[in-house]
């Protein structure tokens, strides 16, 4: 476990890290040496520098190269040197604390905590490095498993998108600096913080944790240099390196140059910026630079910024006398807002009077009110020509415009003055592309009425023409000239106010004269009403009025009207819950018109289920003859499950599972596909056997857990979009649709093109949304990807009203191939034994294999008690991280049951390497402090509290509360239904307001299966079992006992 | 002044000047000076009949020849390289304005904040003319008496080439600066501002405050920050400008600028770049790649 963290000197970021495991053995001074040594440090009695002990829990620096290599396939080994700086961490008697429980010991309370400097390896990154380490933390809280991004790297990470936002917007100039070690000077490019970007950096300055700011090279006083100062220094840095990069010189320098100018341009786009030559000359030219730069530093230390605030005209007024002079009396005030404060707004009048309580306000250090007001009023006129001539006066607070003067200020003015750093503060009605209400056009698409849908598509060729509306109101050709007649640029309709552009309806009438009738595909017809039309002329898009049978698709598609809700078919056993129906009816509603469907239910609601009914409905809905396979892909770990419930819910459909070295190919694969309803196979597999896939005729095409293929330049993305299959079903747990970036493969793969090239989606949606921050597209991309995502999730009890208070359901696991050879093992020598035992003896070997057989298929790591990695090596482990990445990305809680304690340990120091949070884990050892303190750490309703709790079943299973939890995962199995039950309900139990989840982890073709099959028939056996003891196994005779623990082949799913 | 048009002269120095390195060059492309005042100035110069001298004094301005200009009240000192390997000395003395006068001016300015908020903004307003002229005084120097100009060259005529020289570069400058035009006049900025009542005579410098000490806190949360910190999202929209270098545009270029392209136009290129890649560094860098792909379809800024 290593948790990054970056904190910074001189302006540059270092990087260090911390972790559990102890560098040397020798590197881990006993506790009473550190603590004296300190003391000693601390009285400061003479000048050398005072040795400093090392922090437990610094990470060396080769391992931090490593870790970073590793990530950034590009980077260079940062920092070739070995390096130790100074951190001055809060400690305790024993030492420096770490950041995180997640490297703490288990006793919890740290006692006296105070700051003291430790010695730490740190890398120094080259500014290019930084960058790229921080572009990787962005949006992530791990490196892969082990490696944690701390909160330092984190912040720092948040940091760069700010500097990447300053160079979008260009909102740096060149300057120039002395060297920080020489005698020369660096040119550089520095953020000028005004405006937004000054508040920006007051929020980012008191988010800044103290770690980031906590290294030194004084032992003998901790830093306390300002979080502000701190972020300014990174930022600068960061900025400069990104300009530089940008447009780096190339060749070699110039020897001489004509000028300092030239010079400082030069060394502007070097790497290092660094200038040298006489230093008289150099200091001249950076107090010129000072200068030239002054207006701009003084806008960007100054407290408070001009704010333009335009107030309509009074609505009473309006109403009265729509034509009279009151309601065309637009008002500008001028206010001075607080940068550390945004909501302090102090009109003008107080800087210009400097008398009365908010003058004091005014009243900062060094703040001069009134030059400032001055400047600021200057700069902003030379934009805004109505300003200057409101400047005539002894102390102007703003002015009166007309509609045609407020409409240039919207239009023209606004923009710029916010881009130059001012605020302003516009009528709600305005957006960014004018008025909320504006002349639109209107698409009529006529489809005739169809009682009967069968035999439509969305190829048909339907008929079209356009009108023109303002808002809901169609426009005749008399009103638009009406209108046309209005001179000002702004008029108030019904109370709204609507922008009218002269050219704009000219165009209109004109449009109106010309317009005729024209056919559309219904294809395009829908895409239309979702949002993607182009109107010819200016002209805003209002929307496609369809009639007949497009309407009701159109009402369909968009959730307005229900589509026809179908049985469970025939062969599908078992029931399906009516939001389960909806869904599978909505999976085939789209079917029906060749649309693709994303069915992105929460956990636990059953997407597998609807899935399966599905295709047992196309299944049968097909005569015998033109029957063709559905092609099923998804994770390994899942294969199993796959099988079973298509066994259990659909048992009348063959499935076929693709898997494995023995797997058919080309002409057997076509044959032996063409005989079942399902082919199960992998991601892996969809792109290495794509050839194989690409030669059947697919009925569909299903993605489980279809977040695989959100990049859409991965190899399995490529080849989900590549085959050719009429139709499409994506399943995912998560939200896709929160998620912009991705959402483009995942549509391309169920509806190609609906979202048009992946660059006209960069630049239509993405950059708009990310970037922009624009909430029409982001409406418009809802809206347009709406109809084919479907989500319901847990809690929302009025859609799945029907669902139980507790769900339990079986995950069945697959082995893997160590897995499987580890259980074949174990099984051929128990054969061996137990032919020639006895008694006791045999009694003995049964016992042992049982539990030899259970960690096998808990983890080989868990049988064989090697200390080797364990990801990879287990379906169950596999699965397990799945769902719980799933749950913990809902913000869920779990428990984790096992009956191993060493399981618990295997599976506590894994989910902590892989998510980088704590996870509790609760055994017999465990002290009764401790145990309560993890109880009140998992019941703690905040959010970075612990989200996995372990417990193994003995010494968890009862008397505890843990309601936080709405998941219950049962790692390995017990005998006893009664003992799992009273084990899942320390969350099922009063004082739980969720639902509550219940996975049973069974390994498909093992002995566990068979025990879980038991249970479930209540059998004798099964009666006899509830004793909880294991001892009626050694009953058995040697046959059945061979017949229980037999691997089966479905063991490896395939 | 009339009787100095007599000396036909544009071949007096035949030899041309020497190369100068690092010299100070003229931006303006066609006319020297944008802005009304700084084309007063000019006309000024121009009003003395002294022939080829003005284009030779242009060509002087735009290949770096003047080698320094130092303004203080009421004076100018320049360095021209000429054909001698010493640099010829120029001077420029300007008249500057009684005590009086400008109490006077001051009065006038007074009433409107224009003025100083204009001024302050790096722009002369465009009243102040007539201001001066209401008052009986002149802002700029027109009368010959107004004016004292002398320079080590050879040349019978004042001003000559090299003060013309002096003269483009002056008038360049004060298109950036109108406290120059003020200066000449024998006030400095704050003493200016002062009497606009904008400041206080005394404060002449600002200084940049400076972030008191922020000890660090042992306190776990504060000092380590918490896990799955949430940043809040920067309101702002982020769009690339459509006229690049906006800052350095609001400084109005570069006093003195010895460049040898001129300085926007070689600042241009780089933030155009920086812009794509500010973008990119946004957006993340989940698939530089395609990011590139992507870029030649953003909206690119324009150069007006």
């Amino acid at each position: 476990m290593l948790i990054l963290q970056a904190s910074a000197s001189e302006n540059q970021l270092l990087l260090w890290g911390e972790t559990s495991t102890p560098p040397t053995a020798n590197a881990n001074p006993s506790k009473r040496s550190v603590v004296a040594k300190k003391t000693t440090g601390k009285t400061k009695q003479e000048s050398r520098p005072v040795a400093v002990e090392r922090s437990r829990f610094a990470a060396e620096s080769q391992v931090l190269a490593q870790v970073i290599v590793a990530e950034i396939a590009h980077c260079k080994p940062p920092g070739d040197k070995n390096r130790s700086w100074l951190a001055w961490l809060p400690s305790n008697a024993s030492g420096a604390l770490p950041s995180s429980s997640l490297l703490a010991d288990e006793s919890s309370d740290p006692g006296d905590v105070q700051l003291a400097p430790w010695t730490i390896p740190v890398l120094l990154p080259t500014p290019a490095q930084t960058v790229d380490i921080l572009l990787a933390c962005t949006g992530r809280t791990t490196w892969g498993p082990g490696v944690v991004i701390g909160p330092t790297l984190a912040y720092w990470a948040e940091v760069l998108r700010w500097a990447g936002s300053i160079l979008a917007r260009q909102k740096y100039i060149p300057g120039m600096r002395p060297d920080a070690g020489g005698s020369g000077f660096r040119a550089c490019w520095e953020p000028v913080l005004t405006g937004e970007d000054r508040i920006r950096s007051e929020q980012l300055g008191r988010a800044m944790p103290d770690a980031c700011r906590a290294l030194s090279i004084d032992p003998s006083q901790a830093p306390s240099t300002a979080a502000s100062a701190i972020l300014a220094g990174v930022l600068t840095t960061l900025v400069d390196h990104l300009v530089r990069s940008s447009r780096a010189v190339v060749g070699k320098n110039p020897k001489r140059f004509a000028s300092t100018h030239d010079q400082w341009l030069h060394a502007l786009r070097t790497q290092d910026g660094r200038m040298t030559g006489d230093s008289q000359e150099l200091s001249g030219l950076a107090e010129q630079i000072g200068k030239w730069r002054r207006p701009l530093e003084l806008a960007a230390s100054a407290p408070f910024r001009l704010c333009l605030r335009l107030d309509e005209p009074s609505s009473t007024s309006g109403k009265d006398s729509p034509s009279g002079k009151d309601s065309d009396r637009w008002q500008m005030h001028y206010l001075l807002q607080a940068v550390d404060d945004p909501s302090l707004l102090i009109p003008a009048e107080a800087a210009w009077t400097g008398k009365g309580p908010e003058a004091e306000l005014l009243a900062r250090d060094g703040f001069r009110p009134r030059e400032y007001l001055l400047s600021a009023l200057g700069q902003a006129a030379s934009i805004c020509p109505r300003i200057e001539s409101s400047l005539k006066s002894t102390a102007p607070t703003g002015f009166e415009l007309n509609a045609t003067g407020a409409h240039e200020f919207l239009t023209q003015r606004a923009n710029s003055l916010e881009q130059a750093g001012f605020g302003v503060f516009l009528p709600a009605w305005w957006t960014r592309k004018g008025t909320s209400l504006r002349l639109s056009a209107r698409a009529v698409v006529t489809a005739p009425k169809a009682p009967n849908k069968s035999g439509l598509s969305l190829d048909e060729l339907l008929n079209f023409h356009w009108q023109v509306a303002l808002g809901d109101h169609v426009l005749t050709l008399q009103e638009l000239k009406a209108l046309s007649k209005i001179k000002t640029p702004l008029v108030q309709v019904k109370g709204q106010w609507v922008e009218l552009d002269p050219a704009e309806i000219q165009a209109a009438i004109a449009f109106w004269k010309s317009k005729g009738d024209t056919a559309i595909r219904a294809r395009d017809a829908v895409q239309m009403a979702l949002g993607v039309a182009k109107p010819p002329g200016k002209l805003d898009f209002a929307g496609v009025e369809a009639s007949g049978w497009l309407a009701d698709l159109l009402n369909q598609l968009e959730g307005a009207a229900g589509f026809e809700t179908l049985q469970p078919p025939q062969g599908f056993h078992g029931a399906l819950r009516p939001y389960q129906e909806r869904g599978y009816s909505w999976m085939d509603f789209l079917r029906r018109w060749g649309l693709g469907a994303c069915l992105a239910d929460d956990m636990g609601l059953g997407k597998t289920v609807q899935t399966l009914a599905l295709i047992q409905h196309m299944w049968e809905s097909t005569p015998p003859r033109e029957r063709n396979p559905t092609l099923l892909i998804c994770p390994m770990s899942v294969v199993g499950n796959w099988k079973k419930e298509a066994a259990r819910f659909t048992p009348d459909l063959p499935v076929m599972i693709h898997h494995g070295l023995e797997r058919s190919r080309d002409a057997e694969f076509k044959k032996r596909a063409s005989k079942h309803a399902i082919v199960l196979s992998s991601y892996a597999l969809l792109h290495r056997d794509f050839h194989q896939f690409k030669h059947i005729p697919w009925t569909s095409m299903i993605l489980d857990e279809a977040q695989n293929v959100k990049n859409p330049q991965t190899k399995q993305a490529q080849a989900a979009r590549g085959l050719k299959v009429a139709h499409r079903i994506a399943l995912t747990g998560t939200p896709v649709e929160n998620h912009v970036g991705d959402l483009w493969s995942i549509m391309e793969f169920l509806n190609p093109g609906w979202l048009g090239t992946q660059a006209e989606f960069k630049r239509t949606f993405q950059i708009p949304i990310q970037a922009q921050r624009d909430p029409i597209m982001g409406q418009q991309l809802r809206r347009l990807t709406g109809p084919f995502i479907l989500r319901r999730v847990k809690t929302d009890k009025a859609i799945i009203a029907d669902l139980p208070d507790k769900l339990e359901t079986k995950v069945f696991c697959t082995l893997t191939r160590e897995q499987a050879s580890l259980y074949a093992a174990v099984v051929d020598r128990t054969a061996e034994l137990i032919e020639s035992a006895t008694g006791i003896q045999r009694k003995g070997i049964v016992l042992a294999t049982l539990m030899k057989l259970k960690q096998v298929c808990n983890h080989p790591a868990h049988f064989l008690r090697d200390q080797s990695p364990l990801a990879g090596r287990s379906g169950k482990l596999s699965r397990l991280t799945e769902m719980l990445e799933e749950a913990l990305y809902a913000g869920d809680r779990a428990l984790v049951f096992t009956q191993f304690a060493e399981m618990g340990f295997l599976l506590k120091s894994h989910l902590q390497e892989t998510f980088g949070r704590e996870i509790l884990f609760l055994h017999g050892a465990t002290p009764k402090t401790d145990r309560d303190r993890m109880v009140e750490l998992f019941q703690n309703p905040a959010s970075d509290a612990p989200p996995v709790f372990i417990l193994s079943l003995k010494a968890g299973g009862t008397g505890l509360n843990l309601t936080a939890a709405n998941h219950v995962f049962h790692f390995d199995r017990w005998w006893n239904p009664a003992v799992e039950n009273q084990a899942t309900d320390r969350a099922f139990r009063i004082g739980q307001t969720r639902r509550v989840q219940v996975h049973k982890f069974v390994c498909a073709g093992t002995l566990e299966e068979r025990i879980d099959a038991m249970i479930e028939e209540k059998t004798e056996v099964a009666g006899t079992i509830v004793d909880s003891s294991e001892a009626w196994l050694t009953k058995l005779s040697n046959t059945e006992l061979k017949a229980l623990f037999a691997l089966r082949e479905e063991a490896l799913a395939g | 002044m009339a009787g100095r048009g007599i000396w036909n002269d544009a071949d007096f120095e035949p030899s041309r000047p020497r190369p100068a390195k690092g010299g100070i060059r003229s931006q303006s492309k066609q006319d020297f000076g944008d802005t009304w005042w700084a084309r007063r100035w000019i006309e000024v110069l121009e009003r003395f009949d002294i022939g080829a001298r003005l284009s030779r004094g242009q060509s002087y301005a735009r290949n770096g020849q003047v080698l320094s200009i130092q303004v203080e009240t009421g004076i100018v000192n320049a360095r021209v390289q000429g054909s001698r390997t010493k640099p010829y000395e120029v001077t420029i003395k300007v008249k500057t304005l009684s005590p009086t006068d400008w109490a006077k001016i001051f009065r006038a300015l007074g009433r409107q904040v224009l003025f100083a908020a204009k001024l302050l903004a790096g722009e002369m307003p465009r009243d102040i003319e007539q201001l001066f002229q209401d008052a009986g005084i002149s802002l700029f120097p027109t009368k010959l008496w107004d004016l004292t100009t002398s320079c080590s060259c050879d040349d019978w005529s004042n001003p000559c080439k090299h003060t013309a020289a002096i003269y483009y570069l002056l008038g360049e400058e004060f298109d950036r600066d109108p406290f120059l035009l003020f200066m000449l006049r024998g006030l400095k900025r704050d003493e200016l501002m002062a009497g606009l009542g904008a400041v206080c005579p005394h404060s002449a410098e600002t200084v940049k405050p400076v972030a008191p000490p922020e000890p660090l806190t042992g306190e776990h949360n504060r000092f380590w920050g918490r896990a799955g910190l949430h940043f809040e999202e920067s309101s702002g929209e982020v769009e690339i400008p459509r006229t690049s270098a906006p800052q350095a545009r609001q400084l109005g270029g570069f006093p003195f600028w010895r460049g040898e392209t001129p300085f926007l136009d070689s600042l241009v290129p780089i933030y155009e770049a920086a812009s794509i890649r500010g973008l990119e560094v946004l957006l993340g860098a989940e698939n530089p790649v395609e990011i590139e792909k992507a870029t030649p379809e953003l909206p690119s800024p324009d150069n007006a």
